[in-house]
């Protein structure tokens, strides 16, 4: 029997340069989970101890003596410096119990544009939950090698967005904010923050977990793809997104490459990526024959394709 | 056992092993920081970001670590520490939550409702004849108000409708003692 194409098989064979770029963007994602809280609590330490004014940590205490530190809070509601970012999708579940006001929209207004023009990229570039994904592709790949049997159930499309309205409409029945407790950027964020405050992890370990397991021995980044309400928010406000991977036929030599490598179930061999594409650019990286290359779509074009 | 099996075994022990058993803190009260909005609102407003923890001096803003429904709502554990009324978190919340606040003793007097505090007379130095203490009179922000100190004794006497309830009093009652709680608002 001839062996399926396995995504570990395919090499990138070019773009590396692009894809140390993206490593470098998720290594910094990552870090600003982990390392902020550590930053944060040493700050705290030089304040209350009053360290000595050499102290290569009081610069920290200096510069910030009222005024909050230059990076806070979770990769879903981050402070930069003057710019508050949060979340398309924890402003829409804040603002279905405390309606519209400028706050909101000033907070929420960078990241909207952003997924507008560039469509799901947050899940490909930025989630902390990638490095989680790729153990779980890994493992699958184990098992494939072991010769054990891997499911990839691929559950329908419209899924993820029933789990999103879900999500917000259980959670405004029960008149609590769900998504801080389902969505992984908001999760891995916490349990950072909390192993390097506290030393200790929380429930949501739990979460990010099952979802491991899910992405192992159910469906090929099933919970990225199916169950994450952020991922399906974005994919809703990317829609019309511009920017496209596009593949040229004339160069193309049907080998599947693309399409087994990509994590999201898409079909650029095909010209067939509707708004699940997280805009990673590994199809184009894998392609033997540099067929596939971003191109700007006319927005209008965009959904028409499928 | 096959593969499978023992590698969801070893996953479900892993799951167990990260979630520690609820502390005392958890299951004893839930104090909101200070400029929460109502209760009820409060649970809606905040999106569990852990900014206002992360700029807290004295770190007595925390999570539940149990599996609930407010797990990514902070509350104050005042166990170790007390809230210095800084106010600083009331600055960073990006959805106003937290309504923000002057560190100015006035607007603190007016705004902040942290909780009420609890003496047990049998437990406090001063009322049993143990000591004159005063400790919680000296820490209190707002002494003569939030608390006074009556008789030969000096035993404290506190007024919860003039109490912001930092537990600055809770943090310096001895460890003999250990008379004062902040409890939840009624």
């Amino acid at each position: 029997m001839k062996r399926v194409l396995q995504p570990f098989d395919i090499t990138l064979r070019h773009g590396r340069r692009y894809q140390r770029m993206r490593r470098l963007f998720l290594g910094f994602s990552v870090l600003l989970s982990v390392g902020l809280p550590l930053w944060h609590l040493r700050a705290l330490e030089v304040e209350g101890a009053g360290l000595a004014a050499d102290s290569r940590w009081s610069a920290v205490a200096r510069i910030f003596p009222t005024t909050p530190p230059p990076f806070l809070g979770a990769p879903t509601s981050v402070w930069v410096w003057l710019f508050d970012l949060v979340d398309p999708l924890e402003s829409l579940a804040t603002a279905l119990f405390m309606g519209v006001s400028w706050n909101l929209v000033w907070t929420v207004l960078p990241g909207v544009l952003l997924v507008a023009f560039l469509g799901r990229f947050f899940c490909g570039w930025a989630c902390p939950y990638l490095p989680v994904l790729a153990a779980a592709n890994a493992a699958r790949w184990l098992l494939s090698r072991l010769g054990l049997p891997t499911a990839d159930v691929k559950l329908p499309r419209v899924t993820s967005r029933v789990v999103l309205v879900g999500v917000l409409l259980v959670g405004s029945v029960l008149g609590v904010q769900l998504v801080p407790l389902v969505y992984p950027p908001a999760v891995i964020g916490r349990e950072a923050f909390r192993a390097v405050f506290y030393g200790s992890l929380g429930a949501g370990g739990l979460l990010v977990v099952g979802a491991f397991l899910f992405d192992t021995f159910v469906s090929r980044a099933g919970f990225c793809r199916s169950l994450c309400p952020g991922g399906a928010m974005f994919s809703v406000l990317g829609s019309a997104s511009p920017l496209r991977v596009v593949n040229e036929r004339s160069k193309c030599t049907d080998c599947t490459v693309c399409d087994v490598i990509c994590n999201l179930g898409q079909s650029p061999m095909n010209n067939r990526l509707d708004s699940g594409c997280e805009r990673c650019g590994r199809c184009i990286a894998s392609c033997p024959t540099r067929a596939l290359s971003w191109k700007r779509v006319s927005p209008l074009k965009v959904e028409g394709k499928q | 056992m096959n593969r499978r099996g023992l590698v969801g075994a070893l996953a479900a022990a892993a799951a167990l092993a990260v979630v520690p058993k609820k502390t005392r803190a958890e299951t004893k009260r839930k104090l909101r920081p200070p400029g929460a909005l109502p209760r009820g609102t409060f649970e809606q407003a905040c999106i569990g970001c852990f900014r206002c923890a992360e700029v807290c001096p004295t770190k007595v803003i925390r999570f539940p670590s149990g599996l609930s429904l407010d797990v990514a709502t902070p509350y104050l554990d005042f166990d170790d520490r007390a809230c210095v009324l800084c106010m600083k978190c009331t600055h960073v919340c990006p959805t106003d939550a937290l309504v923000p606040l002057a560190a100015d003793a006035d607007v603190v007097a007016r705004e902040v409702r942290l909780g009420v505090p609890k003496l047990e007379r049998s437990a406090c130095l001063p009322w049993t004849g143990r000591g004159i203490c005063r400790l919680c009179y000296q820490v209190c922000p707002y002494p003569d108000r939030a608390v006074e100190v009556v008789g030969p004794q000096k035993a404290p006497l506190f007024h919860p409708e003039a109490c912001v309830g930092c537990g600055l009093c809770e943090e310096a009652c001895p460890e003999t003692a250990r008379a004062i709680v902040i409890e939840p608002l009624p």
